[in-house]
């Protein structure tokens, strides 16, 4: 797993979440863990594909549970992009 | 004298709205000494009553969603246990809508809601059952489920299921008069996230009025060694290093505390009381850019007595004169509310008073001495019209412009909605929780787009939730 990306998605996850950096882990929910409603959801959504320019297809959706599924996607999408 | 200038709390709140009440429950729960900061002379902001002669009224909000089995707004009061001090009742339906050709009831089961369109419009039904489908809580495959809906308007994302556009504009008459855009410029979230916690989990009400409600949250801080002061205007955020240190109010004394919430209006917490801050930039950078919503001008009718054409207590009745939503707020925009027609009324649960309600756009101060009796007569005009025996029984009658909720809750332009619910003001995060001065928090309608008493009571747990983190308080 690429860790700086991790660590950049983590900065983004805490800074819309309210958790501190230290208090999120790669396998946290971030819904169940981190509360991360519908509406931190899209913030988190729209941060990221701004940050990294990539979209999120709708096929991804169902898979985004934990922060580490969101670090691999976008490692996946930026791949992709080349 | 309950007043002690220079005494240290844990956290000062400005405003004893419904966020900044529930933040202060959550808060003191946890053990924080916590200090509220009202402007007016009692709590609940656009959430409270008020006695005239032998009339009480429900000053704006008059009635909440989210109140369903594991609905945000049970979990808040459970929480804190006041789901047992305050009696609440579903009043069922809901809300009517009434258009020239038919009347669309939202029922609390909403099946029966659902038969009933079904069997108004035979030729959309599989489209109706879809739309409903949607707010099923089956039908989310998680949080991130919403993305389609960025950038999009409510109309679009209705425009994937209905074609007749009377069903269309009747449907979401209500949303429209709960989020002060018409679908056309409402954002998709918004739009929907309204017609679930309002249209299909709405109705809800405190007995006694909705005053109920703010005095349970003050008692609760009060009862759990916190502090709520009214009539103390907050003229500045005190800070030190960028870090909040206090506040101070316009009589010039100071209160200090570790944290400070602002849960009033941000124009006002960006531009005046971080007036002098540098690093409230951001913050006065990002308001400048954002549109607020309309306000609201609001009928108080007290009547003599109950009479046979009185329309059913507590339920929420929509008049819509046609099927155009975009020209109603066209005509309301101008302030011409003889064209624009539409208007939402309800008779209280005491059926001593009547509420009436249309949007409305901020004008001058002059403006509305010069223009708010013939106003206020237009709007009653409309009224009596669908209720013709209500001429004979008035015994009370005044009015509410913008102004006027400006002038007793301090909100830009007197909006109650916060910023205008635009696709384009959604899902940027600037104003929400925590902010570049340390230890100052935001909460309340301003800060994302929310919706009701529900949605600034969840936001002021949320507020709370990261403070105590913060703190290491046990959550």
């Amino acid at each position: 797993m690429n860790s700086t990306l991790e660590k950049e998605i983590i900065s983004i996850v805490a800074d819309i979440s309210g958790y501190d950096e230290e208090e999120i882990r790669p396998e946290s929910d971030l819904q169940k863990d981190l509360e991360v409603d519908s509406i931190k959801a899209i913030e988190i959504a729209v941060a990221i594909e701004k940050k990294y320019k990539v979209s999120v297809r709708d096929e991804d959706i169902p898979n985004l549970v934990t922060v580490r599924q969101v670090v691999d996607l976008i490692a996946e999408l930026t791949k992709q992009k080349g | 004298m309950n007043v002690s200038p220079n005494e240290q709390y844990d956290v000062i709140i400005i405003g004893a709205g419904i966020s900044g009440l529930v933040c202060g429950c959550y808060l003191a729960k946890a053990g924080m000494k916590v200090l509220v900061l009202e402007y007016h002379t009692k709590p609940g902001g656009y959430c409270s009553s008020f006695k005239r002669r032998d009339f009480l009224f429900d000053a704006a909000a008059h009635s909440f969603g989210s109140y369903r089995e594991g609905g945000n707004f049970r979990k808040i009061l459970e929480d804190i246990s006041l789901d047992k001090r305050i009696m609440i009742t579903r009043f069922d339906p809901s809300d009517i809508v009434c258009t020239p050709d038919f009347e669309i009831s939202f029922w609390n089961d909403t099946q029966r809601t659902v038969a009933d369109l079904a069997r108004l419009f035979p030729a959309e039904e599989h489209n109706i059952r879809k739309y409903f489908d949607y707010y099923s809580p089956q039908s989310s495959v998680n949080q991130f489920a919403n993305m389609k809906m960025i950038g999009k308007t409510f109309s679009s994302f209705l425009g994937s299921y209905f074609y007749d556009s009377r069903l269309l504009n009747a449907l979401t008459f209500p949303v429209f008069g709960n989020g002060g855009l018409p679908p056309s410029m409402l954002s998709a979230f918004t739009g929907t996230k309204i017609f679930y916690e309002f249209m299909i989990d709405g109705g809800y009400y405190p007995e006694g009025g909705i005053q109920q409600l703010p005095d349970a949250l003050s008692s609760y801080i009060q009862e759990h060694g916190g502090k709520v002061f009214y009539r103390k205007c907050v003229q500045k955020i005190l800070c030190k290093n960028e870090t909040v240190t206090g506040v101070e109010v316009e009589t010039g004394e100071t209160y200090l505390s570790k944290y400070v919430v602002s849960a009033c209006d941000i124009t006002q917490t960006a531009k005046t009381f971080l007036k002098k801050e540098k690093a409230g930039n951001v913050l006065r950078q990002k308001v400048a850019t954002m549109k607020s919503a309309l306000s609201t001008f609001i009928l108080y009718i007290g009547i003599k007595k109950p009479f046979s054409g009185l329309p059913q207590k507590g339920t929420n009745i929509w008049y819509l004169p046609h099927y155009d939503l975009d020209k109603i707020f066209y005509h309301v925009n101008r302030c011409d509310f003889r064209k624009s027609g539409g208007f939402m009324f309800r008779v209280a649960p005491d059926k001593k008073t009547i509420l009436a309600f249309s949007l409305a756009p901020f004008r001058t101060e002059t403006f509305w001495r010069k223009n708010k009796e013939r106003i206020a007569n237009i709007l009653l005009e409309h009224v009596t019209k669908t209720i013709p025996e209500l001429t004979q029984n008035i015994a009370y009658f005044d009015a509410a412009t913008p102004h006027t909720l400006y002038r007793y809750t301090l909100n830009h332009k007197g909006s109650n909605y916060g910023w205008a619910p635009l696709p384009s003001q959604l899902f940027d995060p600037v104003f929400r929780h925590k902010t570049e001065i340390k230890r100052l928090y935001l909460t309340g309608h301003w800060i994302t787009q929310t919706h009701g008493i529900p949605g600034v009571a969840y936001l002021g747990y949320n507020t709370a939730k990261s403070i105590m983190r913060r703190e290491k308080l046990p959550r």
